[in-house]
C-alpha cells in the first residue's frame, strides 16, 4: 500500500544529503569533476615552469590546495578556469616569486627591453612566402621560441591558443585587466612570429630581404 | 605597411587588433570592418595570415603534454588516503 513519497520530502532529503557530504563523498566528486583536467593542467604548468619535475610537484600542489577550498567553490561556475587559477596562483607564489626554480636547463626568458626590441624590430615587413616558412619549422623551434618568451607573455598566448580559454577567462586566470590579456597575447604572438621568422630565416627557409616586390 | 589605397579602417588599427580579431574577441561590427579591410588590403591579409600561422603552430607543437601516469597516482592517494588501494 505505500504509495511512492512525494516530491518535497525527496527534496529536503536530498538538499540535507548534500551538506552533510562525508569527506569520501566529497572528494569522490571533487575527483570526478576535477580530475579529467589533470592532463591541460599538467600542460600549461609545463610551459610555465619549463620543467617535468617542477611541473608534476605544481599539479599536485594546485589539486590539494583545491580541494581545500574545494567547499568554497561554487557548483556550477567555471570550474575549469577555478582550477587554472589555481595552478597560475600556485605557481606565481611557490616558484616565480620565490625563485624555486634557476631554470638552469632551459633557454633565457627574454627581459623586457629584449622583447620590446624583437617585437618592435619586426622582420621588416610583411612577406608573401612567410606564413609557409614558419609552416616548415619544427616543433622544437616554436617551442623554443615560445619558452624564451617572457613567463607572463607565454602563459596568455598558450592558455589563448591551446585552451582556448576567452580573454575574460584568462583574466580572471592570471588576475589582470582583460585589456592586459589582449595586449600580452598581442605582443607575445608578434614576437613568436618575429622570433620564428628569424629563425626560418637561419635555417634558409626564408630570405632575409623579404619575398614580395 | 600598407598597399597605398584609402581604407574606411587605417591599417595601424586593423594590425593592432589583429590577434583579438582571430581570436574571435572583437564585437560583430569591428570583426566586420577588420574582414573588409582584409579582403582590400594584401599587406594586412598577409599579416593576418601570418598570425593564424603562428598560432596554429603553437597548437601543433604543444598538443602532445600528458601527464605522467605517476602524478595521477600521487594526486588520487593525496585526495582520498584511506581509500583501499587497487580495485582489481
Amino acid at each position: 500500500m505505500t504509495e511512492v513519497v512525494n516530491d518535497p520530502l525527496r527534496a529536503d532529503e536530498t538538499a540535507a544529503a548534500v551538506t552533510s557530504l562525508s569527506k569520501a563523498e566529497l572528494s569522490a566528486i571533487f575527483e570526478a569533476d576535477a580530475l579529467p583536467y589533470l592532463d591541460q593542467l599538467y600542460g600549461t604548468a609545463l610551459r610555465m615552469t619549463r620543467n617535468s619535475t617542477d611541473a608534476e610537484d605544481l599539479v599536485q600542489e594546485t589539486y590539494a590546495k583545491a580541494f581545500a577550498a574545494f567547499g568554497s567553490y561554487e557548483q556550477g561556475t567555471n570550474l575549469r578556469a577555478w582550477l587554472f587559477r589555481i595552478l597560475r596562483n600556485t605557481f606565481i607564489n611557490s616558484y616565480r616569486k620565490a625563485q624555486r626554480t634557476p631554470f638552469s636547463d632551459s633557454a633565457e626568458e627574454l627581459t623586457d627591453g629584449q622583447l620590446l626590441d624583437i617585437e618592435t624590430r619586426g622582420a621588416g615587413g610583411v612577406r608573401s612566402a612567410e606564413s609557409e616558412a614558419l609552416e616548415r619549422l619544427g616543433d622544437d623551434d616554436i617551442n623554443q621560441a615560445l619558452a624564451s618568451l617572457p613567463e607572463d607573455f607565454r602563459t596568455a598566448v598558450y592558455l589563448a591558443d591551446v585552451e582556448g580559454f576567452s580573454y575574460k577567462e584568462i583574466a580572471e586566470i592570471m588576475d589582470t585587466p582583460v585589456g592586459t590579456v589582449m595586449s600580452r597575447v598581442h605582443r607575445g604572438r608578434k614576437s613568436l612570429r618575429n622570433l620564428l621568422t628569424e629563425y626560418a630565416q637561419e635555417r634558409g627557409l626564408l630570405s632575409a630581404g623579404g619575398e614580395d616586390q | 605597411m600598407s598597399c597605398g589605397q584609402p581604407h574606411a579602417t587605417p591599417c595601424t588599427e586593423v594590425i593592432a587588433s589583429l590577434s583579438a580579431y582571430i581570436d574571435g574577441e572583437v564585437g560583430a561590427s569591428e570583426y566586420r570592418l577588420i574582414a573588409i579591410h582584409i579582403t582590400e588590403c594584401p599587406p594586412c591579409e598577409r599579416e593576418e595570415q601570418a598570425q593564424r600561422t603562428v598560432k596554429a603552430l603553437v597548437v601543433r607543437a604543444t598538443t602532445v603534454s600528458r601527464a605522467p601516469g605517476s602524478l595521477h597516482e600521487r594526486i588520487r592517494v593525496q585526495l582520498a588516503p584511506d581509500r583501499p588501494n587497487a580495485e582489481q
